[in-house]
């Protein structure tokens, strides 16, 4: 009896223990992020989902994350205001910037600063996940909310390593949520999660990277380089997003896509890659680099098949932990410098009178030579 | 949380259920010196080796001392420890002066082994304590175990082999009862370096102390410039005493009774008094046997002074070579002098100064010169602590303040808070003492402090005595 009442207060003591944990995750983030107290806390209250996909929520709220009221991150619409629009995925969206450093809102006052007043905002409509075909779908809605005059496009390539029909909008289906993700709804089995994450030591968090992949990759054919047919799809996309933004009236402005490798792989990159690899399996490390050198070309080729302003952040960024949290995501630091090179791009498109704007085509590449399918005038940024 | 944080809370409940099956001490000692070798490993596999070599040739050392206790032994040991702390930890601020010689490449690369600074001392008292005759005669697994215990060797408390030695050679096993006062204290420690962590970061992102010294400006205010002496003072208050409280009470979960570290410093009086409660096992080991052992040398006044400045000098280099910590050293030093001949001038004129508005007033003094000196510990640069100076004697200074409300509310709140607590733990000490905490609300307050000191400053949290 006595060893049963000892069992029986053990659990008890154990029980409380985690109760008392879970109370304080949930006040920690009353606190803190002003979260509801009882019900699901997670990034998943960010987004809705419509027939087109997934959606930013008017208004939601989660960490540093704040929706306005239309569903876009960042600051209400301010009327009078010359608007430009970011389409993009979670680089655009940010996740390791410091709240309100992401890189349109630093681009908002770099553009501001030049132009001396509150001219411009800078409406940032991207979400982690989005991929080209769902922008192209919800440019009609965007354009009727946002009435901007300038679309910048940041698409993110690694999305068209799993294509998925035409139909389907987004790249990847959503996950259903599993009882390892949320143990019994508790705020405290994530940061659990998180922290042991965290502590890993570097060369076991790759090791376990590793069976992963392995595990996930035995019945399915690897791919060393990206098909072609896939940059092709990509590029169509990116056309068919030009296109559909410029029979909206909105012009836009191409970007290359930056990530946090160099010319020369470092032991660090190459852990790096096969944490990339986790997400996107199919693909082998080294595919990664090859995929974004010929998704960047393809980007650059559009901007000149479709005369378009190309800011060519690919190249201008300089590669390195500094500037990106992870493969692609920017740090704060990082977006500053996207944002300054991106302001610097947009200066004779936003002010032709102080900046001029140059057309002149670009050294040795006429639309002819490079493909174009309606080949025309070049656009480059005068920078 | 880093992963060494992670390897211990993995190892550390298993090495005590390891040595709860032991009952020889010899198979205990074992087992705690190859725990604290792995933990000392997963800080760098070259700072292992470097402990182990400095060990064992300090065991060496000592069997000679104590076979013929000679000066010239005794200098050997000494100027043998200095010259390896000296060439790890202030080579590398000789490297301005190196310019581009052919050595400046390699000190540059020079890294600082953890605790290379805690355990040269323990090293150094050894050495010393043998040379003054006392009975101290570790096997050598026992003095590699003094040397890497693993709850001290990253940051002390600077223990005394003659202290941890009976507790070495103890045949009992730790008890049920070590393990709660153990997490009793590991527990209080966690909440201290939650509260310093607050103070560092701010309520708000990039609000706090830790941003404003990263941010200061000349046109910081008198009133800034106390709020961040006031704030780092508290701040480094909370993260060391709270570590030293993680550390006294892992310890005690493995059965060992570790000397205080922090004894209420900020409630002093006097300088000398703060120097009994801050940073005791260091503030003793500079007492025993740099400070008496000067002072002996001559009995003038003047010697005396001049000793108290030199130990306080070096008390300050022992964190860092750096101008900033000697003057930081020498304004202790200055200000334990200035304390002395008033004592003196007082006992001169027959002057009584006891009651509760002398002592208020003697308190007040010294929290403000103690939380004013702090701005030579933690400035960046010497211009800086000179700025910050100016700001504090410059009367128009004091019409305006530019750091945010938020962090001068962070400061007040904490520093009134933390002196109320300890005025209401005085009044209710003793009824607590008889007043036993049921097992689950124990339980519920071990929860509360684990979340608040693991998971809450998870990010960011980091304890500020590592890079001495």
């Amino acid at each position: 009896m006595k060893h049963i009442v000892h069992i029986l207060r053990g659990i008890l003591c154990a029980l409380i223990f985690v109760l008392v944990l879970e109370l304080c995750a949930r006040t920690d983030d009353v606190l803190s992020y002003g979260a509801p107290f009882w019900g699901p806390y997670n990034n998943e209250i960010l987004l809705k989902t419509d027939n087109l996909g997934k959606w930013g929520k008017p208004g939601a709220r989660y960490e540093k994350w704040q929706l306005n009221s239309l569903g876009y991150r960042g600051p209400e619409l301010q009327p009078g205001t010359v608007r430009i629009v970011c389409f993009g995925a979670s680089e655009t969206f940010g996740l390791y910037e410091a709240p309100d450093e992401e890189y349109p809102r630093q681009l908002e006052r770099e553009l501001n600063k030049l132009a001396g007043k509150p001219e411009f905002q800078v409406v940032n409509a991207a979400f982690p996940g989005e991929t080209l075909p769902t922008a192209i779908l919800r440019v009609p809605e965007v354009v009727s909310q946002i009435h901007p005059s300038y679309a910048l496009i940041y698409p993110s390539p690694a999305t068209y390593i799993e294509i998925t029909p035409r139909s389907v909008s987004p790249a990847r289906a959503p996950r259903p949520e599993s009882l390892d993700d949320r143990i019994l709804g508790l705020r405290i089995s994530e940061r659990v999660g998180n922290l042991l994450k965290s502590a890993l030591p570097k060369a076991v968090q790759t090791r376990l990277r590793q069976f992963q992949i392995e595990r996930d990759t035995t019945h399915v054919r690897v791919m060393q380089t990206l098909a072609e047919a896939n940059v092709e799809r990509f590029r169509e996309d990116l056309g068919a997003l030009v296109k559909s933004l410029r029979a909206h009236g909105v012009e836009p402005v191409l970007v290359t896509h930056a990530t946090i490798f160099g010319s020369a792989l470092t032991p660090e990159d190459r852990d790096l890659l096969i944490e990339w690899r986790k997400f996107y399996p199919i693909l082998e490390e080294g595919g990664f680099i090859d995929m974004e050198r010929r998704m960047n070309q393809a980007i650059r080729e559009t901007a000149a098949c479709e005369k378009l302003y190309l800011i060519d952040a690919a190249n201008e960024i300089p590669p390195g932990p500094n500037n990106f949290a992870d493969m692609v995501h920017f740090t704060t630091s990082g977006a500053e410098i996207m944002a300054a090179d991106l302001a610097v791009g947009l200066k004779p498109v936003l002010f032709p009178q102080t900046y001029g704007k140059n057309l002149a085509p670009s050294a040795g590449r006429s639309p002819a030579s490079i493909g174009c399918r309606s080949s025309a005038r070049l656009g480059v940024s005068n920078r | 949380m880093n992963s060494q944080a992670l390897l211990y809370i993995i190892v550390l409940p298993i090495a005590w259920l390891v040595i709860r099956c032991f009952h020889a001490t010899r198979s205990r000692q074992i087992v705690l010196l190859l725990t604290s070798y792995l933990l000392y490993a997963s800080w760098g596999i070259g700072f292992l080796g470097l402990l182990i070599l400095s060990s064992t040739a300090n065991h060496l050392l000592g069997r000679l001392l104590k076979a013929r206790q000679s000066v010239g032994r005794l200098w050997l040991g000494i100027l043998a420890n200095l010259a390896l702390l000296g060439t790890f930890k202030y080579a590398r601020e000789l490297l301005p002066l190196l310019g581009r010689t052919q050595l400046a490449p390699t000190i540059a690369h020079i890294v600082l082994p953890i605790g290379i600074s805690f355990w040269t001392f323990q090293t150094l008292s050894y050495l010393l304590d043998i040379y003054r005759g006392e009975e101290l005669d570790p096997s050598f697994t026992e003095f590699l175990l003094y040397m890497a215990f693993w709850p001290t060797v990253l940051s002390g408390p600077i223990c005394r082999l003659s202290s941890l030695l009976l507790q070495l050679r103890s045949t009992e096993n730790p008890t049920l009862n070590d393990a709660v006062r153990g997490m009793d204290r590991i527990c209080v420690g966690l909440f201290m370096v939650a509260l310093g962590e607050i103070l560092a970061n701010g309520i708000h992102f990039d609000q706090g102390v830790d941003h404003a010294f990263q941010i200061f400006s000349p046109n910081f205010t008198g009133p800034d410039v106390w709020c961040l002496a006031f704030g780092y003072g508290f701040e480094l208050f909370f993260n060391f005493a709270g570590y030293s409280h993680i550390v006294i009470g892992a310890a005690r979960l493995f059965g060992f009774e570790l000397a205080e570290n922090f004894k209420a410093p900020y409630i002093s009086t006097t300088p000398s008094e703060f120097w009994t409660r801050w940073h005791m096992s260091l503030s003793f080991w500079i007492r025993d046997y740099l400070f008496l052992p000067l002072a002996m040398f001559n009995r003038s006044k003047l010697w005396r002074n001049c000793t108290l400045v030199i130990s306080m000098l070096i008390f300050g280099l022992w964190h860092k070579g750096t101008p900033l910590l000697a003057i930081w050293g020498i304004y202790h030093g200055i200000l334990l002098v200035l304390h002395r001949q008033w004592q003196e001038l007082k006992r001169r004129l027959g002057w009584d100064f006891s009651g509760p508005i002398p002592n208020l007033i003697s308190w007040f003094i010294t929290i403000t010169s103690i939380c004013l000196g702090w701005i030579f510990f933690q400035s960046n640069a010497l211009t800086q602590a000179f700025d910050m100076l100016r700001s504090v004697i410059k009367v128009s200074s004091y019409s305006m303040i530019t750091l945010p409300h938020s962090l001068y509310f962070l400061v007040l709140v904490l520093v009134l808070g933390y002196l109320g607590t300890l005025k209401l733990g005085n009044l209710v000490t003793g009824r607590l003492n008889s007043f036993s905490i049921p097992t689950e609300v124990r339980f519920a307050l071990y929860s509360t402090a684990i979340y608040v000191g693991v998971f809450h400053s998870a990010q960011t949290q980091a304890f500020a005595y590592f890079k001495f």
